[in-house]
């Protein structure tokens, strides 16, 4: 599998991401149960943080009511439940940007999902996430205007989008807010590390995945199955996201250092080519590792590259042999190049045959 | 291609302000309406003439989030230049400038030419950032200003040729030790220190940084 990827036919990659990643229990007779539980509780999270935000006693329309009446978004009391609301819309903005920038070459995030989460797009007393971030960015120009005593009055276009990525019309919605959702709720259980910019590469390569099974049964729960997948990947990398600068055996550093001792053990002179010329791995294989090489390949190759990450029992110990195996199919450019050269040449890797540098990869582990 | 001084440069500001976007459009002449987001850093090179000498200047685009923020403290230190950029119209941006340029000043060396950049300027109706208050900020603060646009090119040439300047008039000054580079500047290959400020010879460049970019 390592070597070969996942075929797709009948949802299989989507199926071996889920084993693979442990959400789901290797006995087939558990699966049902286990797949319960987590969709069960991602639905509880989406009413609470989503539908409901604040957390609102009470699940009755009227009770839903009352609260948007006497409490509502935009209402200066200190004990409004809409306080943390307010917060959250930090790092609402910050994704709702990036949300809209992935994957620009395919056209999928932008299309409408089959499956739209209901309690969102049918609700008529509730936003949705991303109108919560124009709403604010709108109030704080406002208010920062009347700060400075200036007349300009507020541009309706200023919010107004240039790219693709628009809001669909009510009852439907882009798989880019789907995205969205899952990245918000995810920020939300995780204060601590909250949102960090280039998540969203990790998210949107699985959201794809589950999204685009063949099998309508699974595509529908694509959502909640991709926010626990996700999150399982995160307890794995988080600490690529947090501790950037750590030495942990956890930590990137320590993770760089790795890579740089594997190449001097597969191919000492360019790993001394490399050192000689301070082309340090901070500089590109940052990037590789952190995103898992999300953003280095299309992302037809860069599914198949997970097949083979996941399928690694000692997780991210071939996501270093494929590093190697990257320098090593372009060590001839390497070699000749100055520290320019090879410099963009690393941060802008050529479109290389992937299969090639998988099986090299393969081989490499082998030594 | 040979050069006489090889500067380093560094972009900081807050994420999407298009710091990568202007970094490409000084490189390679174009604009990319959706850049992938940056993680870690991102390099580019050109040469440009200053003084009718060729200067190469490498610059590192660093990521505008928080979370990386001890990274992008990590490359101050042999920055010759950097190019502070805010987005005019959004003011948060803007409003960030402060803990920027204080993180700037405590990593780098003290002579690192700054650049305060409010770019974006092609969505005038969309401005939150006067013009004023841009150079308001920069006199105070003893930056260099521009309002530039990634998209449609207006000066962004200029932004980076004008720190360029800069740098080399304070090396003219004999403010910069370009004999430590740790100050973001080197000599070029065949360029030794006693002929600093003669001709550029034209020749092979050496193993490093040598090469057209
Ligand atoms: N209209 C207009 N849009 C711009 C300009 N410069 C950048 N943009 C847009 O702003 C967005 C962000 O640009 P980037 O260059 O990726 O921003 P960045 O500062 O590098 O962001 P990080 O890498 O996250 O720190 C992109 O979608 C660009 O299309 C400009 O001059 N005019
Ligand atoms: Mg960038």
């Amino acid at each position: 599998m390592q070597v070969l990827g996942i075929p797709v036919e009948n949802g299989r990659r989507a199926l071996c991401w889920k084993l693979l990643l442990n959400y789901l229990p290797p006995s087939r007779l558990a699966w049902d149960e286990a797949l319960d539980g987590q969709r069960c509780a991602y639905r509880r999270f989406v009413r609470e943080m989503v539908v409901r935000p604040g957390g609102a006693a009470g699940g009755s329309a009227a009770a839903r009511v009352d609260v948007t009446e006497h409490d509502h978004p935009l209402s200066d009391q200190p004990n409004s439940q809409w306080q943390t609301f307010f917060k959250d819309n930090d790092v609402l903005g910050q994704i709702d940007k990036d949300v809209r920038r992935l994957c620009p070459d395919i056209s999928f995030f932008q299309q409408p999902t089959e499956f739209p989460c209901q309690e969102v797009v049918c609700g008529d007393y509730h936003e949705r996430l991303h109108e919560r971030v124009q709403r604010v960015y709108l109030d704080s120009a406002s208010v920062c205007r009347v700060g400075l005593g200036m007349q300009t009055k507020v541009d309706a276009k200023r919010r107004q989008q240039e790219h693709d990525y628009v809001a669909l019309p009510g009852g439907q919605e882009a798989h880019w807010e789907v995205v969205e959702r899952i990245l918000f709720i995810y920020a939300k259980l995780n204060p601590g590390q909250s949102y960090v910019q280039g998540m969203n590469e990790i998210v949107g390569p699985i959201y794809y995945t589950f999204a685009s099974n063949p099998d309508a049964r699974w595509r529908e729960h694509a959502e909640a199955d991709t926010f626990g997948v996700f999150t399982n990947l995160m307890s794995e990398i988080r600490d690529f996201f947090i501790k950037t600068l750590d030495d942990s055996h956890s930590g990137i550093n320590f993770r760089l250092r790795l890579l740089m001792e594997r190449l001097h053990h597969h191919d000492p002179h360019l790993a001394v080519r490399l050192k000689v010329q301070q082309l340090y791995p901070q500089y590109f294989a940052f990037r590789w590792m952190t995103l898992l090489l999300s953003q280095e390949f299309t992302l037809p190759d860069v599914i198949r590259i997970w097949d083979s990450l996941f399928a690694d029992e000692k997780r991210f110990d071939f996501l270093t042999e494929v590093c190697c195996a990257m320098m090593i199919q372009v060590r001839e450019q390497l070699m000749s190049g100055d520290f320019a050269h090879n410099m963009k040449l690393l941060q802008n890797y050529p479109p290389l045959e992937i299969r090639t540098v998988l099986a090299k990869a393969e081989w490499l582990l082998s030594r | 291609m040979s050069y006489a001084y090889l500067f380093k440069y560094i972009i900081i500001g807050d994420t999407g302000v298009g710091k990568s976007c202007l970094l490409l459009q000084f490189t390679d002449k174009r604009f990319q309406p959706v850049h992938d987001l940056t993680i870690g850093v991102e390099f580019g090179a050109r040469m440009i003439t200053i003084d009718g000498k060729q200067v190469k200047l490498q610059i590192w685009d660093t990521a505008g989030q928080e979370a990386f923020r001890s990274i992008t403290r990590s490359y101050y230190r042999g920055a010759a230049g950097a190019l502070l950029v805010y987005d005019i119209t959004r003011r948060d941006t803007f409003n960030h400038l402060t803990t920027w340029l204080e993180d700037a000043r405590q990593h780098s060396n003290s002579n690192m030419v700054i650049m305060l950049i409010g770019n974006k300027s092609d969505l005038e109706s969309r401005r939150d950032v006067k013009r004023e208050e841009g150079e308001a900020f920069a006199r105070e603060h003893g930056l260099i200003f521009m309002e530039t646009s990634a998209k449609t090119a207006a000066n962004v040439e200029e932004a980076f040729i004008n720190t360029a300047k800069e740098i080399y008039e304070k090396i003219q000054e004999g403010v910069f030790d370009i004999n430590n580079e740790a100050n973001g500047i080197k000599l070029g290959p065949q360029h030794s220190p006693a002929a600093a400020g003669g001709m550029a010879a034209g020749g092979l460049g050496g193993s490093q940084g040598g090469g057209c970019c």
